[in-house]
């Protein structure tokens, strides 16, 4: 025989209990008020509980959650589409420079040398044509040019870039404290 | 797709189209799950602006591990599980007495001493358990209201909750027997049981 305990009257309510026990359970039931009692007690209690109903959150609460998680969004993809744009920039001006470079030293040799001319001479005229150019480039006057561009280039990246990381982090320490 | 659509989709169809990139999505499981855990936030903090503060931090954590969820278990059990950790971390921050940290399982609550003798009997017995479910220390009224009103199993409360399946049971009964005690001394009980 087993004892009617509180864990024994939860655990028939909830169906818990093998077919030997429940009998047991149902047995004590019949012969005591008491345990009648409570257990009818706690069976009120559980299908009370059953009756919860949800409490609502303010009409304002989603919308402003939405309105941080687009933000949070769409912040790398601005950032990403600005890194991406500062690249194009500098290869495109890279391979503007290179092109021009290159049509300006087959100009130079094409009027130079004679149709007689053999491949590897082309070939070597052209190299040398090219660190002509290079040294022209990156000597004196041409490298402070190109030193100054890219440096003015590197500094408004850096603006931007910094201040759209302090946009992102503003909009987070904002987002934390709605 | 259309609202009502997105609205039949399953948690884990809402996830897929979120992390594809429709960020906008997420508004469903937001509608789908802010009540019901708003509850238990309320219940477990005993106050509605924190549990709304609480709330929002919850759904931006969910959001930003999103690319976590691994669709092995419910996104509600995923989620209930930030809620429930999300308000722990909020009691603590208050300074406020952690059961997790400083009561084990055996220990022992009085519901009784919320309330005089005259006022429970004069009581109706539904509006004493629903109210008295705030009263309940922090964990104990979470898995009510998980077991209850998020009709979770038992399974899924452990899991949230990071509990053993034995010891929410425990909580779950001494949590019934206790509004049980406090049912039997209404006025109405007398009369009704």
């Amino acid at each position: 025989m087993i004892q009617i305990t509180d864990e024994i009257l939860n655990k028939y309510l909830d169906g818990e209990l093998s077919v030997e026990e429940v009998k047991q359970v149902e047995s004590a039931l019949r012969n005591s008020d008491e345990l009648r009692r409570k257990f009818n007690a706690l069976k009120l209690v559980h299908t009370n509980l059953f009756t919860i109903t949800e409490d609502e959150v303010s009409d304002s609460f989603t919308e402003k959650l939405m309105k941080q998680i687009v933000k949070k969004s769409t912040a790398p993809k601005q950032q990403k589409y600005f890194i991406a744009s500062v690249v194009t920039f500098i290869t495109l001006l890279c391979l503007v420079i290179f092109g021009f470079s290159i049509s300006a030293m087959i100009s130079a040799t094409s009027s130079s040398a004679g149709n007689s001319q053999s491949v590897l001479d082309s070939v070597s005229g052209l190299s040398e044509g090219l660190v002509r150019m290079l040294q022209q480039l990156f000597s004196g006057t041409g490298l402070s040019i190109i030193g100054s561009f890219f440096s003015i280039i590197v500094l408004i990246s850096g603006y931007f870039f910094f201040e759209m990381q302090k946009r992102t982090k503003a909009n987070l320490s904002n987002g934390q404290r709605l | 797709m259309s609202n009502l659509a997105m609205k039949n989709l399953s948690d884990d169809e809402i996830i897929r189209s979120v992390l594809k990139g429709n960020s906008a999505d997420f508004i469903f499981l937001v509608d789908r799950y802010k009540n019901k855990a708003f509850s238990m936030l309320k219940r477990m903090l005993k106050s509605t602006e924190d549990a709304e503060e609480v709330l929002q931090d919850c759904f931006m954590k969910a959001y930003n591990n999103l690319k976590t969820f691994k669709f092995e278990s419910k996104f509600s059990t995923w989620f209930y599980r930030i809620v429930y950790n999300s308000a722990l971390t909020k009691l603590s921050s208050q300074k406020r007495r952690i059961e997790t940290e400083m009561t084990s399982v055996e220990d022992h609550f009085n519901l009784e001493s919320e309330y005089n003798s005259a006022e429970i009997e004069k009581k109706d017995v539904s509006e004493l358990i629903h109210v008295t479910i705030s009263k309940l220390p922090e964990r104990y009224s979470a898995i009510i209201t998980m077991f209850y009103l998020n009709e979770m199993t038992i399974d899924e409360i452990s899991e949230a909750m990071g509990l053993t399946i034995s010891n929410v049971k425990v909580m779950l009964h001494r949590s019934r027997n206790a509004l049980r005690d406090l049912v039997l001394k209404t006025k109405l009980a007398e009369e009704i049981l």
